[in-house]
């Protein structure tokens, strides 16, 4: 399996077909084009092509305020918007040379994985639809619910929460959360329960899904991915363990890995994260100190002294980090944002050359790639 | 005591319309044409249970808005809707290819509805049946005009020249070809338990036992090749919208599309018929204890709907295979099965004669 | 082999649905949803943080009398920074979420409007704003 650039040619024989998928097609989370040249049912060659909604992100962030970038973060990766405020915050912290108060970290960490509950679940989802699994895309929805009704609670908004602030955070928690809390997840931890049983057991899907979309961890680590399909092909790598930030070495949690590397072991591996992620939040909530949850003076027009920094987090579908250069003015010079769904696109045409045409559903959505954070 | 009054009164009265005045071949043909619309409001019914049934299943209300509460006139705005949107016929279809192909497989659905009987009248000593026609061979009648629903996919399929089409058609042709013979084996097997090819005589075979309890390896064979036939999950690939939007429909819009679905109802809603004739004991009521008093036409129908909710039951728990699995689920699983429950039923046949 | 998944959809079936009929019924919000913003003009003393703090230029101030902020709701994304950085704390949010309007120059909420007592979270039902 190759990882150069290749070009797709056109069809020789007469019985090959180029058909296109996409830019509009109802598998897509978002716009991309995967050219296919398939014969009869097996793909011959594939190439991908993004840009389609290319917003210029990094341009548009050296012409606002650092405060200013912050509600735009979010909306890199609309369902990761926690983790990416994290990171954000983190990479200004250390220019400004401050530190978020302990409280404002506990409760930093609990947002974060309460944002990596919801990406899973949603993620899962989409892909349960592509494999043809109708009604287990509702009941994931169903318990997504739940864990968006807890968000909403504290930062105020369901999808994009512009939480984190310099050296602390937005809002307190509310009176009366830990209870709400504990009833929610107890009860998302029974059904997920249920329908990781519900996975295993059905011998349609097994069929379908073992065995195919073999990513080996030699060639994850040639490209660059991280995350669920790294740790599904056997490599114990998760940022919160190696280099821990906030307050992850006060936890206690364990790293899932699976050994097989194909569409099966990722979808696993999420399932299992969950159950984690929950017993995550509950040490949290358990151990929270109480104490100021922000800085006493946030300025509002920060200028960190000239210097650059780059931050890395255990984002839900990989290694984020983003890249800052300040040259003392109240604006950065250069932003770069390194998403982790970029990689795991790249990772996705050599995954489907030999394979059926009724694979590439099912293993580009076990992937789980955010168009928007690939085009940035 | 008082029953049995009422039903005599009855009888004489149902006599008196269909046998013995001279209008009585009209009448028929008027009852003929209300079966065939009695099926079309199976099919309608159908649409209905599975937009609900499948909602309780997921956990949310389906329909609630149109007439009343429960939705009921849903497919009413559904239907008048679609009639508003424009018909585009895309610039290199070929144009009578494209239009036939929604007639032929409405034309299929009809055809089969012509056979099928919903009870058998017994009238001073002449068996009347309700069906639009009485043959001697429905059974394989039925078999040979469900074939005709493959003409209309790969018309479809190769009339609208695009493709995701033309891949989806090839893909339904070779699935339904491959399930055409496990049905028919196991067709043949039920007929050769009853001793005729008439559906109504294999009807009658079943006062006293179900041919379920008999063979039911038949009735597994031939529930799987059925759904595999009409397409519906867990064998729908050629609709599966994610693998290659909207299958051989992709080019329709508009009514024609509202047809083409159509169509493919009724060819569930008669598959369903044809399981509860053949195997559930049709209007004979339940195994040993016999009708209870209540028409034929009642068991019929609530067998039926039962075997609708099942396929809908079936939809919604399970995910789809891929079309390779597929072929060799009917291939190599299904056809060895299929002649196993023929020797098993020609055996019991025998001893039963 | 399948059963597993027949029996938990059969299963739910019986537990009850989790629609919510949604112009009857409406869903209580939390104390910390970001709405539209209602401003308390005696607070407000026209300093115009708020105007350079938004990302999206949606805040001008304008002369009603003293200086107020006038809000263009069809750029605002509702992040809340405005609300934050108030040094008197005259702008809040409130629970107020249907804002669709008619026309494109209803989407401008001058200061007196904004200052109005939302009838929404009074009545405790939603609507047209201005109106």
């Amino acid at each position: 399996m190759t990882h150069e650039a290749t070009q797709i040619t056109s069809p020789t024989k007469p019985s090959e077909i180029l058909l296109h998928l996409g830019p509009q097609h109802p598998l897509q989370p978002g716009p991309f084009l995967l050219d296919l040249k398939i014969e009869g049912e097996t793909i011959r060659e594939a190439e991908l092509k993004i840009g389609y909604i290319h917003k210029g992100m990094e341009k548009v962030f050296e012409d606002r305020t650092y405060l200013q970038i912050l509600p735009l973060t979010d909306r890199i990766c609309y369902l990761a918007s926690n983790s990416n405020n994290d990171v954000y915050c983190r990479g200004v912290e250390e220019l400004l040379g401050i530190e978020p108060t302990e409280r404002a970290k506990y409760l930093r960490v609990l947002t974060n994985e309460l944002c990596r509950l919801q990406s899973h679940l949603l993620g899962i989802g989409e892909y349960a639809t592509d494999v043809g699994f109708l009604t287990m895309f509702i009941y994931m929805v169903r318990e997504r619910e739940g864990v968006v009704s807890l968000l909403e609670a504290i930062t105020g908004s369901r999808l994009n929460h512009n939480y984190a602030r310099f050296g602390g955070v937005a809002n307190d928690l509310p009176p009366g959360y830990k209870e709400m809390a504990l009833k929610t997840l107890g009860e998302l931890k029974k059904q997920v329960k249920s329908h990781d049983e519900m996975l295993s057991s059905d011998s349609i899907y097994l069929r379908r899904t073992k065995g195919v979309g073999v990513l080996t961890a030699k060639e994850a680590g040639e490209l660059g991915v991280a995350g669920p399909p790294l740790r599904a092909a056997g490599v114990e790598y998760d940022l919160r363990r190696m280099e821990p930030y906030l307050v992850y070495d006060d936890l206690d949690f364990k790293v899932i890995t699976q050994t097989d590397g194909d569409v099966f072991s990722r979808v696993k591996v999420r399932l299992l994260e969950i159950l984690e992620s929950i017993y995550i939040i509950e040490q949290c909530l358990d151990q929270m100190p109480s104490g100021p949850y922000k800085q006493d003076v946030t300025p509002y027009i920060t200028r960190p002294k000239p210097g650059e920094v780059y931050a890395r987090i255990e984002d839900p579908r990989g290694e984020m980090g983003m890249y800052i250069i300040s040259d003392g003015s109240d604006k950065p010079y250069r932003f770069r944002i390194r998403g982790p769904a970029f990689a795991t696109a790249q990772a996705l045409p050599p995954l489907l050359v030999g394979g059926y045409v009724a694979d590439v559903a099912a293993i580009a959505a076990s992937m789980d790639s955010c168009t928007s954070e690939v085009d940035r | 005591m008082a029953i049995i009054e009422i039903y005599d009164i009855i009888m004489h009265y149902l006599v008196y319309i269909f046998a013995d005045n001279p209008f009585a071949p009209w009448i028929r043909g008027v009852l003929g044409g209300l079966v065939i619309g009695a099926v079309f409001g199976g099919a309608l019914v159908m649409v209905y249970l599975e937009r609900k049934f499948l909602g309780d299943m997921q956990s949310r209300i389906g329909p609630n808005r149109v007439g009343g509460r429960f939705g009921v006139l849903q497919l009413i705005a559904d239907a008048i809707k679609l009639f508003t949107k424009e018909d585009i016929i895309p610039a290199k279809a070929d144009k009578w290819l494209f239009i036939g192909a929604p007639i032929v497989a409405l034309t299929s659905g009809f055809l089969m509805v012509a056979v099928i009987p919903f009870d058998l009248l017994v009238i001073k000593g002449n068996e009347y049946a309700v069906a639009v026609s009485r043959m001697d061979i429905s059974i394989l009648y039925l078999e040979a005009v469900s074939g005709l629903a493959i003409f209309a996919t790969f018309m479809a399929g190769w009339g609208s020249s695009s493709k995701y089409a033309v891949l989806a058609a090839f893909r339904n042709v070779a699935k339904m070809i491959g399930y055409e013979i496990p049905l028919g084996i196991t067709v043949i097997s039920v007929a050769v338990m009853a001793h005729s090819l008439d559906i109504v005589e294999i009807v009658e075979a079943q006062s006293s036992i179900w041919f379920i309890i008999a063979q039911p390896l038949g009735f597994v064979v031939f529930f799987i090749a059925l759904l595999a036939d009409v397409g519906r999950i867990p064998f729908d690939q050629t609709e599966a919208e994610e693998e290659l939007v909207a299958g051989w429909a992709t080019e329709y819009s508009g009514m024609r599309w509202g047809l083409a679905f159509f169509a493919e109802y009724l060819h569930a809603v008669v598959g369903s018929f044809i399981v509860t004739l053949i195997f559930l004991g049709g209007w004979n009521g339940l195994p040993i204890v016999g009708n209870l008093y209540i028409p034929g036409i009642f068991w019929v129908i609530a067998k039926v709907i039962m075997v609708m909710m099942l396929f809908i039951w079936i939809r919604a728990a399970l995910p789809r295979y891929r079309i390779d699995q597929v072929i060799d689920i009917g291939w190599k699983v299904l056809i060895p099965l299929a002649l196993l429950n023929l020797v098993w039923s020609t055996i019991i046949g025998l001893l039963w004669a | 082999m399948v059963l597993k998944n027949l029996q938990i959809t059969l299963r739910t079936v019986y537990t009850k649905s989790v629609t919510r009929l949604y112009p009857e019924e409406i869903m209580d919000l939390p104390d910390a949803f970001r709405g539209q913003q209602h401003l308390d003009m005696d607070k407000c003393v026209g300093c115009g943080i708020c105007s350079q703090m938004c990302p999206n230029d949606v805040i001008e101030i304008v002369k009603s009398g003293k200086w107020y902020p006038q809000f263009d709701n069809g750029h605002c994304m509702f992040c809340g920074l405005c609300v934050d950085f108030c040094p008197n704390g005259a702008l809040s949010m409130t629970k107020h979420f249907e804002l669709a309007c008619w026309t494109k120059e209803e989407t401008v909420y001058s200061p007196d409007q904004l200052a109005a007592p939302n009838k929404a979270e009074l009545e405790g039902r939603t609507g047209g704003y201005t109106k």
